[in-house]
């Protein structure tokens, strides 16, 4: 197993860079880096609409959500595969392909979280901003969404998780990254698949349990911090 | 300055409200009293539509507030509002959610708003504490901040919601020191609170609710010192004697 790390490291690390696309490791964290901060807007905006008194904003919204959150991710892989071209009129790469489908899908589900977060501040935050003549809009910006935030920091933490080891079905629209690499360096010594896959596994968990055991500790001082209102883990 | 006319409100299928009537002069200060779930609460928080009202109607200034003409949000600046729970935003430092309200809604720059808010926190007698976070002060100063908050803007009219009912009971008074003041600078006021010593001493006239109406209404010295009606006497008996008037 060493041995195979030893002489593959830079592949599983940066893919073929710098004599081809990068991938691995830095691929699969740039991909779940920026699918997250693309999706952030619209899942903010998704649970702001959620939690809205006109129905024209909530059903809408909702229907979005439930949606997305009933079907499976590989399949959104799949549909913005043969779908984007169609719309954007050129090829679109693997990686473009899956963070594009990543957006969609971890909206949906930051929304939620986001969201929880809102309906988990007490109630008289808002009418103590709507009581000194506040509207929605600085009430929200200024009061609400810094607190909803602020509290759901460790379930934003464990959803980077889950993104993290869902860029892994890249692998299935070759998408350069760490599963992709991995299957490359199988490929070429084809003997050693356990080795060369538990690799690939060990990378991922010391990943997402450093990851993991970040959104605990921020949980703790959070609730530490402000005397109560502990934060909900969502299970990656 | 604020008058109820027959005001009704139901929550579901309980009368939370049943036809209430009352003025509020200017300068007035108004305490209301009565066992919890009479609807004590439930009246201030029509005055600014925090709560809807089903019946009858809540004039500010001779406007009706249900009216399309009234910005709610102007309404809101003009009348304070403070909680039993303080409400303070707790990202914010003292001073922060005392100048929000002026920059968001005053338009002053952040030197200006600090400069505001120190003078209404010294007013409160807590300028030392404005860089600590609400979750740094006790209850009493909490409820002081909430206080300042409410007065920097200006407001022609303060409601109080229960300001003490959340304080230990050696945190009540620094609370009711800066609202006799208040009410001594001629601030129109409504308090509802269970201390009958704070009613006695500011209250021009004192409100006692059931049920969802007003049952009496009187001046303190006729009201508390001589035999008002039987249901008054056993709530005072029961303010007084209970031991946890605080709670």
């Amino acid at each position: 197993m060493l041995e195979i790390l030893e002489n593959n490291w830079l592949l599983f690390l940066v893919g073929q860079y710098p004599h081809g696309p990068i991938g691995g490791l830095a691929m699969t964290l740039f991909m779940a880096v920026i699918a997250l901060a693309l999706c952030f807007p619209f899942a903010i905006a998704l649970a702001l609409a959620r939690l809205s008194p006109y129905r024209w904003l909530r059903l809408p919204a909702t229907a979005i959500v439930h949606t997305v959150r009933g079907l499976p991710l590989i399949m959104f892989i799949f549909w913005t595969y043969f779908v984007s071209p169609l719309v954007i009129g050129r090829a679109v790469g693997g990686v473009e392909t899956l963070v594009i489908a990543l957006v969609v899908y971890e909206a949906a589900y930051l929304s939620e979280i986001i969201r929880a977060g809102i309906e988990g501040l007490p109630k008289g935050q808002v009418e103590a901003a709507r009581s000194l003549g506040l509207r929605y809009w600085p009430t929200t910006i200024k009061v609400v969404l810094p607190q909803a935030l602020h509290n759901m920091l460790p379930s934003m933490v464990s959803q980077f998780v889950s993104t993290i080891k869902e860029t892994s079905l890249g692998y299935v629209i070759s998408a350069h990254e760490l599963t992709f690499a991995a299957s490359q360096v199988n490929n070429v010594l084809l003997t050693q698949p356990f080795e060369v896959y538990g690799i690939l596994a060990l990378t991922y968990f010391a990943l997402c349990f450093a990851l993991s055991s970040l959104a605990r500790l921020i949980e703790r001082r959070i609730s530490s911090g402000r005397g109560g209102a502990p934060g909900v883990i969502v299970a990656a | 300055m604020i008058r109820f006319e027959n005001v009704d409100k139901w929550f579901g299928t309980m009368q939370a409200l049943a036809g209430v009537s009352g003025e509020v002069g200017r300068g007035e200060v108004k305490v209301l009293v009565g066992p919890s779930g009479s609807g004590k609460s439930t009246l201030i928080r029509t005055v600014t539509r925090l709560e809807a009202i089903q019946g009858g109607r809540v004039l500010v200034d001779d406007i009706d507030i249900a009216s399309r003409k009234v910005d709610i949000n102007r309404l809101r600046q003009r009348v304070g509002f403070v909680f039993q729970a303080y409400n303070l935003f707790p990202h914010l430092s003292a001073i922060g959610n005392i100048t929000l309200g002026l920059t968001k809604l005053r338009g002053m720059g952040k030197a200006e708003a600090r400069e505001r808010g120190l003078a209404e926190l010294a007013r409160v007698g807590l300028a030392e504490k404005a860089d600590e976070m609400p979750g740094q002060l006790s209850g009493g100063q909490r409820q002081r901040v909430a206080i300042a908050r409410s007065l920097a803007m200006d407001p022609q009219v303060m409601l109080f919601d229960e300001p003490t009912s959340a304080l230990d009971p050696e945190m009540v008074g620094e609370v009711l020191v800066v609202m006799k003041q208040l009410a001594a600078a001629g601030m129109t006021m409504i308090c509802v609170t269970h201390e009958m010593g704070f009613a006695r001493e500011v209250a021009d006239e004192i409100w006692f609710m059931e049920r969802g109406a007003v049952l009496e209404r009187g001046k303190p010295t006729d009201l508390i010192d001589s035999l008002g009606h039987p249901r008054l006497q056993g709530f005072l008996r029961t303010v007084s004697h209970g031991g946890d008037i605080h709670r």
